[in-house]
């Protein structure tokens, strides 16, 4: 018993560890860094200690600094016990999703079984979105409390842009569930171990997924609610310090969270292609049991979490290739086009599963 | 002739559907990503040509001018250590920003020797305008734009620099040297 709460509590930390200390800290550097390497500029490069740059990177510690020591300021008139708890219920949603987003597969590692999943849920897939759609409640308040015009702006566009790409979203995921016959995320990544990969199941799924995602994001073709160019900043107008910082670590730990989705709902999880985990222990068989399972463990781990990294990179990607949409046109999108299309995914994978 | 934008574009089927332009989009920004990160590492092993970046850092490394580049005046110190200028005025005169002051000195008039000679001559440059019109009305080659813009004191009186500061050797200002005497003409009667 002592032994699955440590296990459990040893997972909690890597997770905590991978997402707050490592990912998104280091997403702040690529995001500036990858940004400016892509329009032939040089980025960010003037942070140094002991005269040494190490590409940038010692910007995260002087990001972290700052945000520290910043002066943590209230605006006149804002409702002070609502904006301040709003980034916490923008952030932890973020964090809390991962609960039950798998990492890996189950491994026999001396006569226990270890299953890489925190809180291995049966309707994994829908506590996610019910999670996620909390952390609109964070945004929506933010915006109401600072008694800003530009925030409360933001925060409407939050509200409604949220919530339709929430309907799209959810509809067009039940394919990957029809094809998969299950809602829980362990079992969805252990089917694409030799079956088809989600992506060519349900291609069409799959993009419209991405879109939704990226809008659920509010990251740059949809970024209507932030807008630097017309609302300032929207919802986080009015906030400054370390809750200017949770918004923005909220942003980018929600961005691993839709990579760490995407790579379990349509790109493998956890496996390599065409190498089952029998065929790669058979691979460790010299190391003896235990530490092949371990081997197989650490690989298998490293796998999902580059493929995550793979779709942050086109996250990324997708953020400084395109402009920002005009507001009625990320409402049409949304249920003029990925509305209808997901419904006829979904009758489209029904017909093909009911044929074949 | 002003230039319209149609803004009714016809676009195809292809390019409504959004995914493939998108894509194409996403492919240009990529080349230009891995085509500057492979020529953006070499660049901290000492190799610089392979980058397409054209941001200079710019206290380490500086940009070569091009020659007809007005940076801030400077005095020619003629190979016989002595300025070239003659105390004549012309430049305090031509000088728009009333910059340079120069208070001139007599010389005993022996052969070999200039008549007149620059006792003090400064330029500040907190009132320069960088015009270049000294080094146009100069008769004597002795006063030229040199490469240098990067004058910042934190006390305005040091803006104005003396005749100590402001003489260079004649040899270094060979290349300006010329190119003023092909663009203002002044030696060709």
């Amino acid at each position: 018993m002592w032994i699955d709460l440590a296990i459990t509590m040893v997972k909690i930390l890597f997770i905590l560890t991978i997402t707050v200390g490592f990912f998104a800290p280091v997403l702040t550097w690529v995001e500036r860094k990858q940004s400016a390497i892509m329009q032939d500029r040089i980025g960010a490069n003037r942070a140094d200690i002991l005269g040494f740059t190490a590409l940038g990177l010692f910007h995260i510690i002087a990001d972290a600094l700052k945000m520290f020591t910043k002066e943590d300021f209230i605006p006149q008139g804002a409702n002070r016990a609502l904006h301040t708890l709003s980034p916490i219920i923008a952030l932890v949603p973020a964090i809390v999703t991962f609960a039950v987003v798998p990492f890996g597969g189950q491994y026999m590692l001396w006569g226990k079984e270890v299953s890489l999943v925190i809180s291995d849920l049966d309707v994994g897939i829908l506590f996610v979105f019910a999670i996620s759609s909390i952390a609109t409640y964070g945004y929506v308040v933010a915006g109401w409390s600072s008694n800003n015009n530009w925030s409360l702006l933001g925060a409407m566009r939050t509200a409604s842009q949220m919530i339709s790409y929430e309907v799209a979203m959810g509809l067009t995921i039940i394919g990957v569930l029809m094809v998969y016959g299950s809602m829980q995320l362990t079992e969805i990544g252990a089917a694409q171990e030799t079956g088809y990969w989600g992506f060519i199941l349900q291609p069409v799924g799959f993009v419209m997924f991405f879109t939704a995602a990226i809008a659920e994001n509010k990251r740059v073709p949809f970024d209507a609610p932030e807008a630097e160019s017309e609302l300032v900043a929207g919802y986080f107008t009015e906030y400054s310090g370390l809750k200017f910082g949770m918004f923005f670590m909220a942003e980018f730990i929600e961005m691993v969270t839709i990579g760490a989705i995407m790579t379990i709902l349509f790109f493998g999880a956890w496996h390599i292609p065409f190498l089952p985990t029998a065929t790669l222990l058979s691979m460790f068989d010299f190391l003896g049991d235990d530490f092949s399972n371990l081997v197989v463990m650490l690989i298998h781990v490293g796998v999902f979490f580059g493929k995550v990294t793979f779709f942050i990179f086109v996250q990324m990607i997708i953020r400084w290739t395109l402009p920002r949409f005009r507001y009625d046109q990320i409402m049409k999108l949304g249920w003029k086009v990925l509305l209808p299309l997901s419904l006829l995914n979904i009758v489209g994978t029904g017909i093909v599963i009911l044929l074949f | 002739m002003a230039y319209y934008v149609d803004r009714n574009v016809k676009m195809t089927w292809w390019e409504r559907s959004y995914i493939p332009e998108i894509l194409r989009g996403m492919m240009i920004t990529s080349r230009h990503f891995f085509k500057n990160l492979f020529g953006f590492v070499p660049f901290f092993l000492g190799k610089k040509k392979d980058r397409e970046i054209f941001t200079v850092y710019y206290p380490e490394e500086t940009m070569q001018f091009p020659i007809a580049y007005r940076g801030r005046p400077v005095l020619a110190l003629g190979e016989n250590n002595l300025p070239n200028c003659v105390a004549c005025g012309l430049c305090e005169i031509a000088c728009p920003a009333y910059c340079i002051d120069i208070i001139p000195g007599e010389n005993s008039g022996k052969q070999n020797e200039v008549e007149r000679y620059p006792v003090k001559f400064s330029i500040d440059y907190a009132v320069c305008i960088f015009c270049g019109f000294c080094e146009e009305a100069c008769p004597e080659e002795a006063i030229f734009m040199s490469d240098q813009y990067d004058i910042t004191m934190l006390d305005r009186k040091k803006m104005k620099y003396e005749m100590e500061q402001l003489l260079v050797p004649v040899a270094d200002l060979k290349d300006r040297m010329d190119f003023c005497r092909k663009m203002y003409g002044k030696w060709n009667y």
